[in-house]
């Protein structure tokens, strides 16, 4: 990244403000929008600007507070089973990529969209059981107050649960893709067991020596 | 309105004691003469072109806690609190639209005028405050962020003198951007009342009333509500009421339009210093959380070692 | 418009012949589309009127009633008004759904008729602080094929132009009370004087251009309208040559936004000016009309009537 561009990372942002031009070698990101070749705020916060593997530089805005913002079709979000019947799960929405939500909004998880193979064949029971933390993709809105998830990914699905009789607060380790055991009871019970890519995977895998400055550059124009 | 039969609840109809005061009888052109001294200069020292919100434009973010953003707008006499709330489930609705919506409301205080509101139903003043608000809002949210869900938007006037909607769609913008909702730009707001040829800026409920009560003479008179999106070079909602020539309503648009173009960098400083704010409480918050961590982390050293030496 | 559905280059086109000041369906960008008005068609009410213009029909009807005047103004007579969307026009009026637009239109319709450039309130004084006459306009939307506020507008003027108000013969003091005697003959009644009353004339941006009465598939290409309401010209509305041979200079009444878009200060400013246009040649047209129409009433006692009432 040239140090022009990192100069401008760091910038205070209000709604309306012009933040750069909108072509090949800048795309609008969170907290931006698009009009007449160029990219304007959205939010209060702080403008970022990263490039991605394609030499195209991501416009966007970094607000101090949670944004006002609803699940999109495509978001991975993170939600709670609240109720599992033959045909669908029902789930409360909790987080929306890294972005915790102010307010629970509800996800439905339908039989077909459990699993990505003999989907005719998926008992919603054997995958879900109330209280179990997924990870799910949004799919686009049908109904008007519920969002539609799917599983059908290997990485989505359960990450967080508990054996029936197990003690609070400890929660079973994936033995198999279906297959999750509690550590303290052996209790082994089946679930749609999510792959969970730890997020600092490269970093862990092939470390750099880290020289990036997280330290937020406040210009204090005012 | 409920009422409680259980007391002595006074006559139904009643004449307020103000009418027999010297005031009530005042004559048109007494009431204009008052508003303006010899020199051109208001009641309350203000020249005629000069906004309140250039002297006192008093305003704060974050001022409800539990809000997601909130507002608060003086402009001397008028005081306005704004809260927003994050997207909800639209209460009744049944059908889909691609865009959210933005519930607006508008409320007076008991207190907040010369004449005492009832606190109950809002009236239809409220009501009419509310679309006007509800509209000179929509414009600026990015609402197709939150299709089926709707934004609320809440209003309280504490004290009205005047120019109550251009301050209330100050509020709302300042508490929007607060919020953390996206907007596409900042939108401001300012009101004008015409009498005759004069043009007072951001006018007190005096001035308000005398505008919009007809006069003797056909003259021009009137009140004009702007708001624009200043970055865009839109308005986003434009209100007359009155009577007014072609060259009065566009000779009180092009006040209108620099006085609102005033405002942005008072409205952009409030909104900075609030994004500092935020940041500074965030750090400070950290430095926090890491000196905790540290003194559990030597605790537990300690812990280690006493287990180790037992 | 729901369910109307139109191709991108459908809308380009209708874009751009509007950008040339040229419609699809021949008219120009201040064209209306022909209307058919009747008026005393109701007959429990002192005055009516049915407008039909395109799909959209209304019929008003006016009903006095005396009353006391407020304190604050004792000379002064009272007007409302009331809309009310019945099913028939569109399913979605069932109910309460109507209630949200005919609120918008009512309150606009007071707007307009709020100063007394607009409609002179005196002249619907009896005794001055005891009695006065009270008009409710009541507005029933039989049919809803857009631009209902010009509609509305115009179906009022006429049917305030019908109405007659009886004289009143005698005033009969008895201690703090009024006893007023009114004439039975119908032919002794007084007309209202309605010259200036104001026209809504509803501007749709398509472009950067503004329409007036927009069809469906235009009203389809836009996010916003500006509605103006003018005041009349009183000697349209008047057989004598002498009333005001000074045509009284057409003035604004009400300016509102309508929808949910914006518009850049210059659009708005053409908007009005175009709205003024409009405004006065279907003034000058609907006084024309109801002069004829009074006249053939007069010839031929037995009016011929075209409508589906009576």
């Amino acid at each position: 990244m040239s140090t022009e561009k990192l100069k401008e990372t760091g910038k205070l942002c209000i709604p309306g403000m012009r933040l750069s031009l909108s072509n090949k070698e800048f795309v609008s990101g969170p907290g931006t929008y698009e009009l007449r070749g160029y990219i304007y705020a959205t939010l209060c916060g702080t403008l970022k600007m990263e490039q991605d593997e394609n030499e195209v530089t991501v416009v966007s805005v970094e607000s101090p507070r949670t944004p006002s913002i609803l699940p999109r079709t495509g978001d991975v979000v993170t939600a709670k089973v609240t109720v599992v019947n033959p045909r669908m799960v029902q789930c409360v929405i909790l987080c929306v990529g890294s972005s915790v939500l102010v307010r629970p909004y509800r996800g439905i998880l339908k039989k077909e969209d459990i699993k990505a193979t003999e989907k005719d064949r998926v008992d919603p029971y054997k995958c879900y059981r109330p209280g179990d933390v997924i990870l799910a993709r949004v799919l686009p809105m049908t109904e008007i107050h519920w969002y539609h998830l799917s599983t059908a990914e290997n990485e989505l699905g359960v990450v967080i649960a508990t054996a029936e009789g197990s003690p609070q607060g400890i929660s079973m380790l994936p033995i198999s893709w279906s297959e999750m055991q509690c550590p303290k009871t052996l209790v082994k019970e089946s679930r749609k067991v999510a792959r969970v890519i730890p997020e600092n995977i490269n970093h862990a895998l092939f470390p750099v020596k880290d020289n990036s400055t997280t330290e937020l550059e406040i210009q204090q124009d005012t | 309105m409920p009422l409680d039969y259980r007391r002595f609840n006074g006559p139904e109809d009643s004449i307020p004691y103000k009418r027999f005061t010297k005031d009530f009888v005042k004559s048109y052109d007494e009431l204009f003469k008052e508003l303006l001294d010899d020199k051109g200069v208001r009641k309350d020292g203000r020249a005629l072109s000069e906004a309140r919100s250039m002297c006192m434009f008093f305003a704060r973010a974050d001022m409800v806690s539990q809000a997601k953003g909130s507002a608060y707008v003086e402009l001397r006499k008028t005081k306005v609190v704004c809260s927003v709330f994050d997207p909800r489930e639209i209460p009744h609705q049944n059908e889909f639209s691609e865009l959210g919506q933005i519930f607006c409301e508008v409320k007076f205080a008991p207190f907040s005028c010369p004449r005492r509101r009832r606190p109950h139903a809002p009236d239809a003043e409220e009501k009419a405050l509310s679309v006007a608000l509800r509209k000179a809002l929509e414009p600026s949210v990015c609402r197709h962020m939150f299709p089926n869900y709707q934004v609320d938007v809440f209003i309280y006037i504490l004290e009205n003198d005047g120019a109550c909607l251009s301050a209330a769609i100050n509020a709302a913008g300042l508490a929007l951007a607060d919020a953390a909702v996206p907007m596409y730009d900042i939108i401001t707001s300012c009101t004008v009342a015409v009498i005759g040829d004069k043009m007072f800026v951001d006018p007190t409920e005096a001035e308000e009333y005398l505008a919009t009560t007809n006069p003797d003479t056909p003259i021009n008179h009137g009140l004009l509500t702007l708001s624009t999106l200043s970055e865009l070079k839109q308005i986003s909602d434009f209100i007359q009421i009155g009577s007014m020539d072609v060259v009065s309503v566009t000779n009180a648009m092009e006040v209108l339009e620099k006085e609102c173009e005033k405002l942005v960098p008072l409205v952009q400083k409030v909104l900075v210093a609030n994004v500092l704010k935020c940041f500074a409480q965030r750090k400070r918050l950290e430095e926090e959380a890491n000196e905790r961590e540290k003194a559990l982390n030597s605790k537990m050293e300690e812990w280690k070692k006493l287990l180790n030496a037992g | 418009m729901a369910g109307l559905l139109l191709s991108p280059t459908e809308k380009v086109f209708i874009v751009h012949g509007v950008q040339d000041d040229h419609r699809s369906d021949g008219r120009t960008n201040i064209d209306y589309r022909p209307m058919e008005l009747e008026t005393n068609v109701v007959s429990h009410a002192t005055g009516s009127s049915r407008l039909r213009l395109a799909n959209t029909d209304i019929l008003v009807g006016v009903k006095t009633e005396i009353d006391v005047p407020t304190p604050e103004k004792p000379d002064l007579g009272k007007i409302e008004f009331y809309v009310d969307c019945s099913a028939n026009a569109a399913p979605q009026f069932e109910g309460r759904g109507g209630e949200q637009l005919a609120i918008g239109i009512a309150k606009l319709m007071q707007a307009a008729y709020h100063s007394s450039d607009a409609f002179d309130l005196k002249q619907l004084c009896i005794f001055e602080g005891k009695q006065c006459w009270k008009i409710y306009v009541d507005i029933l939307i039989l049919e809803c094929g857009g631009n209902l506020c010009d509609a509305v507008s115009m179906a009022v003027k006429a049917a305030l132009f019908n109405t007659k108000l009886p004289s009143v013969k005698a005033a009969l003091m008895d201690g703090g009370n009024i006893d007023l005697q009114l004439s039975d003959d119908p032919y002794d009644a007084k007309s209202l004087d309605i010259g200036t009353a104001p026209l809504l004339v509803t501007l749709c941006k398509i472009g950067d251009k503004c329409v007036v009465d927009p069809s469906a598939e235009e009203e389809s290409c836009s996010v916003i309208s500006v509605v103006v309401g003018v005041t009349g010209n009183p000697s349209s509305y008047s057989t004598e040559e002498n009333v005001s041979d000074s045509a009284k200079e057409s003035k604004f009444t009400t300016i509102e936004m309508v929808g949910s878009g914006s518009v850049a200060p210059k659009t708005l400013k053409d908007a009005m000016n175009q709205g003024m246009v409009a405004a006065k040649l279907l003034d000058k047209a609907l006084g024309e009309a109801l002069l004829r129409e009074r006249q053939e009433t007069q010839v031929k006692t037995k009016k011929h009537s075209y409508g589906f009432l009576r």
